[in-house]
Order: structure tokens, then sequence, then C-alpha cells
């Protein structure tokens, strides 16, 4: 009864601009366009963190696959001058997240840390989260999908195998998040260092495009860069205030 | 004019046999779920007593549980442990022969879990040994238990009852203990 009460309460709170500002954290990332080769390490790295399923080729046609984190292409242009621009796409963790506000059983939420969190055990599978994302970054299982010997050995054991029926999406791998929270308290930390944590595709990225990290710190990286002046974030009109800010490409022809 | 009883209940035909199906679901469902499910106190391969270990000898429990305060997982003492002392301790008795076998074929001891909590659910016993709360707490009176028994629920209740018992922080959100 008493969570009913604080939703009231808090209600407004919780909608107002900025409200993020007292979480504890408030975890972001920016990823720096220049650097990004769209080699697809993240991709990899990801589905091997999450447990990620290959839906294969049918269900790929059928727009089944699931990737918490893909490279959007887009061509622009007619042949002889034609360019290939792409940006890596992944849960922008908004902090007035549309999903949020459209979960019937409030399996999608804002906790403590600035995250938009997904709760397997509490979907019901209505997918209307991923009708109100802009962004089209939460995946349906359609399946319960099965890994075949040996590579179920492979599986994360701290994060779950999702079963068919269940949204699932970037969660910025909130099992290193807790991991690097229980060192924290174990050497007798109260809070996280800067670098404590990386993300799976942040870990992974060669060319160090994505950086991640606590946008509350203003000594962070992440704060710092994400006041570049290429800095943007994706869908800005929906007025959705991502975590993410990307850095814009710098071209030959805009120079 | 006489008005037939078992024309009148005729009506109600199709709700007593729905009825009747659900009672015969419900009791063939509890005979499954007693007949399948260990219960709470399962039978273990060998009679290990911790009415013997913990209470009579007050064995601490991190001394065989060793990484309870460190890691996620308490640990099933390794066979090792318990030839340790057994080597020399109480060697004619029956169960430590059965320990023994287990030692010379070099097999580990097959234990049945009785705690055992979902996949999807991230308990540290580090986090609860570090902050002090007893084994007793979620365990029960182990030390005069002569086989292990599971008197928690380990519910969801349970967990978060506790949690806004003693003011955890964030002990109410979801990926505190979800995964």
């Amino acid at each position: 009864m008493s969570l009913i009460k604080d939703l009231f309460t808090n209600w407004s709170v919780w909608r107002r601009p900025g409200y993020f500002e007292s979480f504890d954290y408030s975890w972001g990332m920016v990823i720096d366009l220049d650097r990004c080769t769209g080699c697809e390490a993240c991709v990899v790295a990801c589905t091997a963190e999450n447990n990620l399923p290959i839906v294969g080729e049918k269900r790929f046609s059928e727009n089944r696959e699931i990737k918490w984190i893909r490279i959007e292409r887009y061509w622009s242009g007619e042949y002889p001058n034609a360019k290939l621009s792409f940006i890596p796409m992944l849960c922008q963790h908004c902090d007035q997240a549309p999903c949020e506000i459209a979960c019937p059983v409030s399996a999608t939420y804002h906790n403590q840390d600035g995250l938009n969190t997904q709760i397997y055990n509490r979907c019901i599978g209505t997918r209307t989260c991923a009708v109100y994302c802009p962004y089209e970054v939460r995946f349906f299982n359609w399946f319960s999908y099965t890994w075949d010997a040996p590579l179920e050995q492979q599986l994360n054991p701290d994060v779950t195998v999702r079963e068919k029926g269940v949204m699932e999406k970037c969660t910025f791998c909130i099992q290193r998040i807790r991991e690097a929270k229980d060192h924290a308290k174990d050497d007798g930390r109260r809070r996280l260092r800067e670098g404590d944590i990386q993300p799976a595709c942040a870990q992974a990225c060669p060319t160090k495009a994505i950086v991640f990290g606590d946008r509350n710190d203003p000594d962070s990286q992440v704060a710092q860069m994400a006041s570049d002046a290429r800095g943007y974030t994706v869908l800005k009109e929906l007025n959705t205030s991502p975590s993410i800010v990307y850095l814009r490409r710098v071209d030959q022809e805009h120079v | 004019m006489s008005v037939s009883v078992r024309e009148a209940l005729g009506a109600f035909k199709p709700a007593a046999i729905a009825v009747g199906i659900a009672l015969a679901a419900y009791i063939a469902g509890w005979v499954a779920y007693e007949v399948f499910f260990p219960g709470t106190a399962p039978v273990q391969p060998i009679e290990f007593s911790h009415v013997i270990h913990a209470g009579d000898y007050q064995i601490d429990c991190q001394y065989c549980h060793i990484y309870a305060a460190r890691s996620t997982t308490a640990g099933v003492p390794a066979v090792e442990k318990c030839m340790g002392c057994h080597k020399v301790i109480a060697t004619d008795k029956p169960e430590i022969q059965k320990l023994t076998d287990y030692w010379n074929s070099r097999q580990a001891i097959p234990w049945i879990k009785v705690h055992d909590l979902a996949d999807f659910v991230y308990f540290p016993h580090k986090r609860h040994v570090q902050a002090e709360v007893a084994c007793q707490t979620c365990h029960g009176e182990v030390q005069t238990m002569a086989r292990i028994e599971r008197v928690a629920p380990l519910s969801m209740k349970w967990c978060v009852g506790c949690h806004e018992e003693r003011e955890v922080e964030n002990g109410r959100d979801c990926w505190t203990c979800h995964k």
C-alpha cells in the first residue's frame, strides 16, 4: 500500500525535468561518432555479456532479431558520391522515458541509479513499451531460445536467460554496476569511483568511442565530454532527455 | 404439479463438472508436488549432523562454509575439508566410512540443495554476513538440526519484509535482488 501512496505523492516529482539529479548516480554514456568505425565489436560484446539469443536467419527476416546495441546505417547521395554514415543505437535510458509511463504493470521504471530498468519477472508482455519507444531499442522474446552445446557453457550467470513473453533491452550492464558496488562496499567505500565500471560495449570498443560514467559527477569524463560543442542527443525534439550524448562526426565537407 | 429435482439441478451440471475438474486438478497438483519435490528436509547422501559439529563442538559456520563472508555463495566444503579431521576422528562410524568411500573414489558428495533460490535472484551472502545478519536468521537454528531443514519461506515478501524492517539502502529496488 505504501508503494502506491509513494507513487501518488512522488508522481509530480518524477515527471519534473531534472528530478534525476537527486539520484545517487546518473549513469550516462558519451559516444564519439568521429572515433566510431562501425566495427560492431560492441554488438558482439553485448551479445556475449547479456546472454542475447541468436535468432537465426528466418526470424531475423521477420524482424525478430534481438540486439541490445546495433549499428544503424544511413545512405545519402547518389552512386559516385554516395555516402554511408552510421550510429550505434542502444537504449538511451531517457530520464523522461516514454516507455515507463506506458507499462501497465510498472515492469519498467527508473531506479535510484538513474537507470531505465526492465524487470523480467514483472513483465507480462503487452509490448506497449516497445510501441512507445521512439528509438526502437526494446526487443520482445517471441520464443524461448536455446543454446546448442557447448554454447550454453558461455552464458553469463549474472544475467537471466529471458524466456518467451518478456520484453528486454539494454541495462547499461547493471550486473557490472552491482558487482562494482559490492566490491566498493567490501573496501568500505560508500560511492563508486570513476572507472570502476565499464559496460561490455565500452570495454570492447577498440577506438574507445564509447565512454561510460556518472553524469552527476562534474569531474567525470562523461560529464566533461557531454558539454562538447559536437554533442547532441538523438530525437531531442521529443523531450525524452536521453542519458546518451553523441558527438557529431567531423566531415571533410563541413570543415 | 410436481417439479423434478433432477431436472431442476440439471442447469447446474456444467458448473458442477467444472468444480469437479478443478478439485481433481488441485489434488493431482498437490500429490505431484509431494512426490516430485524434495520437500523442506530432503534425505542427504550422508547423514551429516549439524548438531554434532555446530552444536556440540561449536565449530564456526565459516570454518566449513568458507566463502560466506567474501562471495555470493557460502560454499559447500570440499571433501578434503571433511577428511582433514575425519582421517583420524570417528573413522569407525558407518557415515564416516561413506565419506571415506567418496574420498577414495575421488568423488564429490552429491549433497541436495535445501535453500535453493530461483535463478533470477541475486543473493550475495557476503552483503548479509558483513551486515552482521546471523546465519540463523535465514537458515534457522542449524545447530539443533540433525538433518538440515528449510524453515524460511524464501519468498520475495519475506526478503523485502526484512529489508524494510532494517531499512536497507535501496532495499526495495527491484534490481537490488533481481537479475
